[in-house]
């Protein structure tokens, strides 16, 4: 799977079971904190179990600049495959 | 109002937990240090990281006569309640109406839920799912005849029971209420906090590892009296209910504000209305979960509302005994408060070791957290506090002295000034005056909508909106539509003077299935912490709570389809007692495939439109939200806000028969509407017109009608009888307070009175209509799954 299929499967992901609208979400948009899209520690478990679900990469307490975006998950999970 | 009915006294306990069947044997355990956590072997547990739970083990409590059928937390609750009832000397209370039955719970009968999608779907399960069932099934065990319900506010629900139950008691609405609060264990609460990865994966170990909580269950119960009819009873008095503070962090749906704002608002509240000050709490029985996030805020809560004003205060949490009971926790913790008061011992929080207590001292200061085993010490007063998930905090006083509470009880009237209203015809005010009328739908499967149009008008951002689930989308537009239709405006200044109180009838009823259907499926180590925290009841209350920003009294109330008046009549209550100054009330049910689901297994459901009054045996089933702004007459006109009409009165009566009917208890909806006209102080000929229940089927149309015969005699013929479910179908909570919403826009001209229909001499209903103008008060009516009723009157 390449690293742009990943991050269309976690965009779809994020807008199909966290509520986030598609048209709002691009790979690099801010996901978490005081935005429009505002995930927090309890999407962050979501997703967590998401990828690891998925791709069986556990992000369990990696560090938050990982979750910045989808790049970066995308990123993280590429790398850590 | 009489000064007797100001003090409220305990006169009786029962509980049950993992450390006992009963209160001897709990505070036996208590006092020696036991745990009732262990491994738990009644759910799946693989692949989940933690297996503790405190479970209820032995079953040699489950005998008693009458339960049989009912859902495991019923049977847990009426265990308390039968030992609550026979410490204090009481017995089957004969249908009295000044009785009233008020329970907390927090996922009620979700085993019940487990049994149906996990089985073979029977039928007979579906009564004993939603919360409703507890209250009024216990209700049944006791034979009480007054106001009942549950109160729905997840983990601060035990605690708000009894506050709520003092509050009554004080407005003279009851003599005695059963007070307190149940929880079973189940796998949607053990994988729901699983996927949150807030269980400790050992047992918990509040304020000392801050790594989760262990779940646990059971129910406490407490008689709560007033002290004139205790006394004359002879009854044994263990101590003074006093002042409650119940409020909502406008913050967060599971954590609570890290700030601590507003538990300190509660436990001040508490302290404030107790005529009490800081100094003068002794021990406090905190909620103490484990959880860094509610352990951090509360450390932060007691050190600043104490430091300075109290040097000698104990602390400890009973979780690391009981496990987290939810919607009992409360109930329970107030027995061990209550027992603590009376026995001068405070429990001990347990799991410190040597390097724990070195942690603890830096943290506790002067607190005494007293780690690890009980304490001798003289106590005057104590407190119990509780703070849920939807951001609900409750802190309430027990003590040996009389205090002075300094709640008052004042019948005054109070104005509605905001609707919301969200129905299948449409969303806000002007739409239902505008197109209910002429509403006119083909299908009996009514459903309403909301969506991004809706939240923009309510100026609701997508990083809100997009966590809520539907029963939550439909309160909240209902809420923020009535607040700006009544021009308020909340505001930091304001933020704790206006509440909360949600009516409904099944609540989050379809979250808890959806979250049970998935586990069922994927196992209790996949369930969805997005999902999770919207199976709670007092969810949309909470996300009301954030997007409105309103931080004062906040509770969710479920007892069928009558609690969307029965909200008005609490939130009346609340004014009433000088504990805020405004109020939402709100009546909220759904409609989608789940419950249609469940109400077509009851056969319930109709396929075809079917009008009120028609003979059925089924109604239209529909959904929607309405919510009324209710405020303190002298602070509506201060701000020069418009008023529809007025909330006069108010009444609620239980005739307890099987949860799932109601045949057979119509004599009680004559005793709510008779009580709510003796409130507002009016007689049966000052009612000009009625909003009625009836939604096609027969059995609660029959009640309907024989009652209003029976109650306004020669006159029933003359008044006009509305429904807001001719159109709109039966929305259960919703359609009761667009009833009420109905009433005050006929009365304030808002909207023609037009079709009505008529009590025909032989008892049968005709259509007619009516003149506005002819009408000053009118009688607002609903009913509930089990025999409960509530009537409020709207007046000019």
């Amino acid at each position: 799977m390449t690293e742009n299929e990943i991050k269309a499967k976690l965009k779809e992901f994020i807008c199909s079971t966290l509520g986030v609208e598609p048209d709002v979400l691009d790979y690099d948009t801010e996901l978490f904190g005081e935005n429009a899209i505002g995930l927090d520690s309890v999407d962050s478990l979501e997703i967590i179990a998401f990828v690891d679900g998925e791709y069986g990469i556990d992000m369990t307490g990696v560090g938050k600049e990982h979750f910045f975006n989808i790049d970066s998950i995308a990123a993280y999970i590429t790398e850590n495959k | 109002m009489n000064k007797e009915n100001t003090r409220c006294v305990i006169t009786g306990l029962g509980m049950i937990s993992a450390i006992g069947n009963n209160t001897e044997e709990c505070w036996k355990n208590v006092l020696a240090s036991v745990s009732g956590i262990d491994h738990t072997k009644t759910v799946d547990t693989e692949n989940c990281y933690s297996d503790y739970a405190a479970e209820v083990r032995n079953s040699d409590w489950d005998n008693i006569k009458g339960t049989e059928g009912m859902d495991r937390v019923s049977k847990l609750c009426i265990k308390a309640v039968s030992e609550a009832m026979e410490d204090s000397g009481l017995s089957d209370f004969g249908g009295d109406e000044r009785v009233s039955v008020i329970m907390g719970s927090c996922v009620g009968g979700v085993l019940s839920s487990e049994k149906y999608y996990t089985g073979e779907k029977k039928k007979e399960l579906i009564p004993q799912m939603p919360i409703s069932a507890i209250a009024s099934q216990a209700a049944g065990f006791c034979n009480a005849g007054g106001s009942v319900t549950n109160i729905a506010n997840a983990c601060a629900a035990g605690t708000i029971s009894i506050a709520y139950a003092a509050d009554l008691i004080r407005a003279g609405k009851a003599d005695i209420v059963v007070a307190g609060g149940a929880d079973a264990f189940a796998s949607v609460p053990y994988a729901g906090f699983t996927s949150l990865h807030a269980l400790d994966s050992e047992p918990c170990s509040p304020f000392n590892h801050l790594s989760g909580i262990t779940l646990g269950e059971g129910a406490g119960a407490l008689i709560v009296e007033s002290y004139e009819h205790a006394a004359a009873r002879g009854a044994k008095i263990y101590c003074e209910v006093l002042g409650a503070g119940i409020t909502s962090d406008a913050h967060h749906i599971t954590a609570p504000r890290p700030d601590g704002e507003c538990q300190m608002n509660a436990i001040r509240r508490a302290v404030s209305y107790s005529g009490l000050t800081e100094g003068d709490i002794d021990y406090v029985n905190a909620h103490g979960t484990g959880t860094a996030k509610n352990d951090e805020a509360e450390f932060l809560s007691l050190h600043t509302v104490f430091d300075g004003r109290n040097d000698d205060l104990s602390v400890s949490s009973t979780k690391a005994m009981t496990g987290h009971c939810l919607g009992a926790a409360g109930a329970v913790e107030a027995v061990f408060a209550v027992k603590a008061l009376t026995e001068n011992i405070v429990p001990p929080t347990l799991g410190f070791s040597d390097a724990d207590l070195e942690v603890l001292a830096e943290r506790a200061g002067k607190i005494d957290f007293c780690p690890n085993v009980p304490r001798k010490k003289q106590l005057n007063t104590v407190m119990s506090n509780s703070f849920a998930f939807g951001g609900n905090n409750a802190s309430i006083v027990f003590s040996k002295g009389e205090g002075g509470c300094t709640l008052h009880n004042e019948k005054k009237r109070i104005a509605v000034t905001g609707l919301g209203i969200v129905t299948p015809a449409g969303n806000g005010k002007d739409k239902y005056i505008g197109s209910a009328g002429s509403f006119a739908p083909e299908s009996a499967d009514l459903r309403s909508a909301v969506g991004k149009e809706e939240y923009d008008e309510c100026g609701l951002k997508m990083a809100f909106y997009r966590k809520l689930d539907r029963f939550s989308q439909l309160q909240t537009v209902s809420g923020m539509y009535a607040l700006t239709d009544g021009g308020y405006e909340v505001k930091d200044e304001n933020a704790a003077d206006i509440g909360i109180i949600v009516g409904t009838s099944e609540g989050a009823l379809s979250p808890v299935c959806d979250f049970e259907m998935l586990i069922s499926e994927k196992g209790n180590a996949n369930g969805s912490a997005f999902k999770f925290p919207n199976t709670v009841y007092n969810a949309a209350g909470g996300y009301l709570s954030i997007c409105s920003g309103i931080k004062g009294y906040n509770v969710t109330a479920t007892n069928g389809a009558q609690s969307g008046i029965f909200s008005v009549a609490y939130a009346m209550n609340v004014i009433r007692s000088g504990q805020e100054k405004a109020m939402l009330a709100t009546g909220t049910d759904e409609n989608n495939d789940i419950m249609r689901e469940l109400y077509t297994g009851l056969g319930l459901a109709s396929d075809t439109p079917t009008a009120p009054y028609s003979g059925s045996d089924k109604f239209v089933l529909s959904d929607g939200s309405t919510t009324l702004l209710l405020e303190d007459e002298a602070s509506a006109k201060a701000r020069g806000a418009r008023i529809y009409a007025y909330a006069t009165g108010c009444g609620a009566a239980h005739k307890s028969v099987p949860f799932g009917t109601i045949s057979g208890s119509g004599e009680a909806l004559d005793r709510a509407v008779l009580a709510a006209l003796e409130d507002a102080g009016l007689k049966t000929g000052d009612i000009g017109a009625v909003v009625g229940f009836a939604n096609g089927h027969k059995a609660v149309d029959t009640i309907e009608t024989e009652s209003l015969r029976r109650v306004f005699g020669s006159r029933a013929g003359e008044l006009p009888i509305f429904s807001v479910k001719e159109k709109l179908g039966e929305a259960r909570a919703a359609s009761a307070a667009l009833g009420a919403a109905h009433a005050a826009l006929m009365l304030s001209g808002s909207i023609g009175c037009g079709d009505c229909f008529f009590i025909e001499e032989n008892g049968n209903m005709r259509k007619g209509s009516a003149e506005s103008d002819k009408l000053d008060n009118i009688l607002v009516i609903a009913y509930g799954s089990g025999g409960s009723y509530c009537a409020v009157i709207i007046s000019r």
